[in-house]
């Protein structure tokens, strides 16, 4: 690994490291982790021939290795090293297709006044003599405006000596960083002088390679393409008698934060920039925030709920372990935790539609006596204004402004704005051309998807982009069947691992309430013909928030497809859209295949991130007497 | 050692108890003649009639003040109280108030909410007929680490081990045991085990699901039994919501985990699928088996050492018909270990089972109690059985069928015999739920019981 290497950083007149030949046996690529480090931020530059193009069209699915130099750059174990290092690697390129093929290197320039398009084409110049095979881009910026922010997204720190007369700017000094990053636009390496040596880079570019064939050392992803996104004690087989748990222990349960800003700056593969009120742009600062209210159980009136209790980070942003949520004092909430991945697209909330954004959204829960329960909005953010560990964060994050009913749901909603997830196997296939990224059985879900089952014409896939939802709602006849029906039917009851018994419906009744009526959008609009309308919801990451439907009834997959193949629940009401596909076993697996290619990669670096979210409590730094 | 235990016994006798620790040196068990046989062996014990049960009761909204409260009520016929409820704290909120139990002094109840995690600790010693409110432990879950759902109450030498039934990640049912000093101060936290930390134990058959809900121990046997229930998401939940919810309902315990007890070290992790929920360990000192109760597959399990010393677990008897969910629910032991009571839920029976033979339990006597009953708590002599009604707030039966009471029996070894009942709702005051016992003669003199006190705790 290369943080054992030890040799002191620049300023010594010694030859850095880079130079010369590596004095340690590296391991082999492949044989260890390159965790990664954030998101590559994406922004404007300007090519060698004056055109504005974007970095993210040149991380352009190759392996980038990214260095901020500038031309007139003198000190020898600075901008000259990196291009020095860059330079034997661009000469490997020459006899090595795969580092052709895969590795892009890129200059960006910290000097936009001198380093204008024609000066970094100069510059570039000087290093062809390496060879022709290879893409290695010298690029700057129009002004330094346009910099400022790169600097900032890229942590680069840079000092400018200023002429104190003239202006004229008589040096720059930056600490040396080269950045590697991944086919999806991830850093996953940062280089400092101290190990800058094309042997290391190329040991990690060889790791990634492996990686990308899924010979790597991260962990084997499951179907789903998470290894976190399960119930802390996973019940999967509980239906058998050879069931065996494999639960986590709650102690293991942490995390690493993750640069969610970078994420809704530049969304993966698959997803539209995000839409973002101009009244609430993110901010770092919000993020943390929101972040840490959304955890807070103390943000409701008996310390027990926080918005996680329903929307738990590896269940989905969802709860698996529920048909209907469950809020304050175990009332009952007649609808499923819906999950929160990919919210900042959704035009409508709520199953029923009825809230327009996610700054408002967030009082309905705040306020419903069937959930978090607080008895007024003055009582909620007294309360935060009583705690201690909030002291400042609010006016930190709002230029000044304390916390209030705007403030708190803007805290919050950015927050959930950032948990973006796409970049699936089905996106690379699609979006990123990557003919290797879907299996046959999920293309051929696909095709059915926006042929024959006409999945499509509700869950949208757009040209650039996909959503899997058309923000309308629709009557598939569920909450007709559950309303008009017989609502306590007999039912087969776990007892223990494959254990059921059949218990008589009275004997359910006679210690359950009676069952909530939901008529879906009329309760809204009261218009007759809106009964029964649902939300149509986002595919994405379907495989991770079962149960399904706006009721949770269906426990897989399977049974989803199975209630559209038949045609949902017919009667005068029924949506036209829904009717009976005629799928066999075959094309219904096919259709599941293509759902479970619809899971992000980048869920399990979400989930990791809530894990390091603090959970808040009573008596944790509230500030309140115990 | 030897020298303060024979100080411990002689201090103990003057006044009229007995300290339960004794019991692991081999002293005769006939001493005590009253008490609950639920209690800690740690723990003082009243020798004659008991004066008081406390009811740990729910608050129900729109029932008198809507709050959870502590209820007095005067069990000893001699009084001119007899049969009435005499004093009521409330506490404020509905807490899902449940389990409550001395400290091994038993100068203090602590009695949990397995909703909001708070703890209250009742004054019972100053006067046992008008019990005050000392402490609120409020950041339990902070301080554990995130356990959720204080349940079991139970004394160790100087402190009160707490188990969890949730956690306040997920509100599922991995959990842990947090153990206290008597003042109320935070010691540790013991997780049950898990498939992804057993902590050292063995995983004995399938499951290891991190679980827990009731705690014993068999100081002489270095000991200590935990048991597991479900988590809040469900216990909390509506009860036939849960049942119509296949996903609930594949998050009960299977397990029983048997720990070193002078360690805290979990050593085997034994299969018991359907929800075991309290435990009762055998009092005589040749009896090496703690049991359960299965509350989803209605039977009785025995926790059982074999001759190499090995801990295993084995169904010895229904409960009921297991077919019918009768849902087996607390159940006490006579203090020879010769039978126990047990109650069921739903069909609002109690039933008692002769233990002549300990590895195969016959069921020789039943009655119904009421609509629906839960806690049942004996005498040490056997004679008197008290029985209140409520399971938890969202699981009680709903309408007609949901009475609320505290019933007081007779048992002369053949039949049950009531002599008075509290209407709960009749009086304003809630659901009731566990009982505990308190007399008049552990407190005759207060400074005498300090020192007896610090005896007891050094042991």
């Amino acid at each position: 690994m290369p943080a054992h290497v030890t040799h002191a950083d620049t300023g010594s007149g010694i030859l850095a490291l880079g130079y010369g030949p590596l004095e340690y046996e590296l391991p082999e690529p492949g044989s260890y982790g390159l965790p990664p480090l954030g998101a590559a931020r994406d922004a404007q530059v300007l090519d060698e021939e004056n055109r504005r193009i974007r970095l993210h069209d040149l991380y352009d699915g190759r392996i980038v290795l990214l260095n901020f130099m500038f031309s007139r750059c003198s000190d020898i174990n600075g901008c000259p090293l990196s291009s020095y290092v860059f330079n034997r690697l661009k000469s490997t390129m020459q006899d090595d297709p795969e580092l052709e093929a895969g590795l892009r290197l890129v200059s960006l320039s910290l000097d936009p006044e001198r380093d204008t398009p024609e000066v970094m084409k100069l510059y570039g110049n000087n290093f062809r003599f390496a060879g022709t095979r290879g893409d290695w881009d010298f690029v700057t910026t129009d002004s330094e405006e346009t910099l400022k922010p790169i600097l900032d997204a890229y942590g680069q720190d840079m000092q400018k000596l200023v002429d104190a007369k003239t202006g004229e700017t008589l040096d720059i000094s930056h600490l040396l960083k080269v950045f590697l990053i991944d086919p999806d636009r991830k850093i996953r390496n940062i280089y400092s002088v101290s190990f800058l040596h094309a042997d290391l880079l190329l040991n990690d570019i060889r790791s990634l390679f492996l990686e990308a064939d899924g010979k790597g050392a991260v962990p084997a992803l499951a179907r789903s393409g998470s290894v976190l996104s399960r119930p802390g004690d996973d019940k999967e087989g509980y239906e058998s008698e050879d069931y065996v748990t494999d639960s986590l222990a709650l102690t293991d349960r942490k995390g690493e934060g993750f640069d969610l800003l970078g994420l809704a700056e530049s969304p993966p593969l698959g997803l539209p920039p995000i839409p973002e009120p101009p009244d609430n742009i993110l901010s770092r600062e919000k993020i943390e925030l929101g972040r840490k209210l959304f955890y807070d159980r103390r943000l409701s009136i008996n310390d027990t709920f926080s918005c996680a209790m329903c929307h738990i980070p590896e269940q989905g942003f969802s709860n698996n372990e529920m048909a209907t949520a469950v809020g304050v004092e175990g009332r009952s909430v007649r609808r499923n935790a819906p999950t929160l991945y990919n919210v900042a697209y959704m035009e409508k909330l709520f199953h029923d539609g009825r809230e327009e954004n996610l700054e408002q959204q967030i009082w309905a829960p705040f306020l419903a006596r069937n959930e978090m329960a607080n008895p007024s909005v003055g009582y909620l953010l007294g309360k935060i204004r009583s705690f201690a560990d909030y002291e400042g964060m609010f006016e930190e994050a709002f230029d000044g402004r304390p916390i209030g009913m705007e403030t708190l749901g803007m805290a919050i909603a950015s927050y959930e704005r950032t948990l973006l997830s796409a970049n699936s196997p089905f996106d690379r296939w699609f979006y990123g051309k990557d003919e290797t990224a879907l299996d046959d059985a999920a293309r051929r879900g696909f095709s059915l998807f926006t042929g024959k089952a006409g999945c499509s014409s509700c869950h949208l896939v757009n040209r650039d982009h996909a959503l899997f939802t058309d923000h309308r709602l629709h009557n598939a006849g569920l909450g007709f069947e559950n309303s008009i029906g017989d609502a306590f039917k007999p039912s087969r009851v776990t007892l223990a691992p494959g254990v059921f018994l059949d218990v008589d419906p009275e004997v359910m009744a006679s210690v359950g309430e009676k069952p909530p009526g939901d008529v879906g959008l009329y309760e809204i609009t009261e218009d007759p013909a809106d009964r029964w309308k649902f939300r149509t919801p986002t595919l994405r990451n379907v495989a991770l928030t079962a149960p399904y439907m706006h009721n949770g009834q269906f426990s897989t997959l399977e049974e989803v497809v199975e209630f559209y193949n038949r045609g949902g629940v017919d009667h005068e009401l029924l949506s036209p859209l829904i009717r009976p596909l005629g799928l066999d076993a075959g094309e219904q697996e096919d259709l599941v295949a293509f759902l479970h290619a619809l899971t992000g990669d980048n869920v399990d670096a979400l989930v990791l991130d809530a894990f390091a979210a603090p959970v808040g409590d009573p008596g944790q730094n509230s500030g309140r007497d115990p | 050692m030897k020298t303060a235990t024979m100080i411990q016994k002689m201090r103990t006798m003057a006044l009229g108890i007995v300290v339960g620790a004794g019991l692991a040196m081999g002293l005769p068990v006939s001493t005590a003649t009253a008490d609950e046989t639920c209690m800690s062996p740690y723990m003082a014990k009243i020798t004659g009639q008991e004066d008081f049960v406390y009811v740990w009761t729910l608050g129900v909204e729109g029932i008198g003040d809507g709050q959870d409260k502590l209820v007095t009520i005067d069990v000893n016929p001699a009084s001119p109280n007899y049969g009435t409820v005499i004093d009521s704290l409330s506490v404020g909120g509905r807490n899902e108030a449940h389990h409550s139990g001395f400290t091994d002094d038993r100068r203090y109840l602590w009695a949990g909410g397995l909703d909001t995690n708070k703890i209250f600790i009742f004054d019972v010693h100053t006067d046992p007929a008008k019990p005050v409110l000392f402490k609120t432990i409020e950041d339990f879950v902070s301080a554990s680490g995130g356990v959720v759902g204080p349940h079991t109450m139970y004394a160790f030498p100087g402190r009160m081990m707490v188990t969890g039934l949730s956690n306040n990640k997920d509100h599922g049912g991995r959990t842990g045991m947090v153990e206290y000093t008597n003042t109320g101060e935070y010691v540790a936290t013991h997780w049950m085990p898990t498939d992804g930390d057993l902590l050292g134990a063995e995983k004995g058959g399938k499951y290891a699901d991190g679980y827990g809900y009731d705690v014993r121990v068999l100081p002489r046997k270095n000991l200590m039994v935990t048991s597991s229930f479900t988590g809040w998401s469900n216990y909390m939940m509506d009860f036939g919501k849960m049942l119509g919810d296949a996903e609930a309902m594949k998050r009960f315990g299977n397990t029983v985990v048997v720990w070193d007890l002078h360690t805290r070290k979990p050593r085997k992790v034994l299969d018991v699928p359907g929800a075991p929920l309290e435990l009762r360990c055998a009092w005589q000192p040749n009896h090496n088996w703690c049991l359960t109760t299965t509350a989803l597959t209605s039977k009785v399990w025995m926790i059982y050492e074999d001759e190499t010393g090995e801990w295993h677990a084995k169904a010895v008897a229904d409960i009921g018909d297991p077919s019918k969910v009768p849902l087996p629910v607390d159940f006490s032991i006579l203090s020879d270990d010769s039978g126990f009571f047990v109650n069921t839920f739903m069909d609002g029976k109690t039933r008692f089972f002769d233990m002549t033979d300990p590895h195969n339990p016959k069921q020789v006597y039943e009655t119904v109690i009421g609509t629906q009953v839960n806690m049942v708590s004996g005498s040490w002599d056997g004679k008197r059985q008290y029985f209140t009604s409520s399971l938890l707030a969202n699981w009680d039966k709903k309408g007609a069928d949901d009475e609320q009471y505290f019933r007081a029996y007779h048992w002369d070894g053949k039949e049950l015999v009531k002599q008075f009942e509290v209407d709960f709702y009749k009086e304003k005051l809630g659901r009731s739920h566990q009982m505990r016992f308190n007399a008049y003669s552990l407190f005759a003199s207060n400074n005498a019981i300090e020192s007896g006190t610090r005896l007891a705790s050094s042991d």
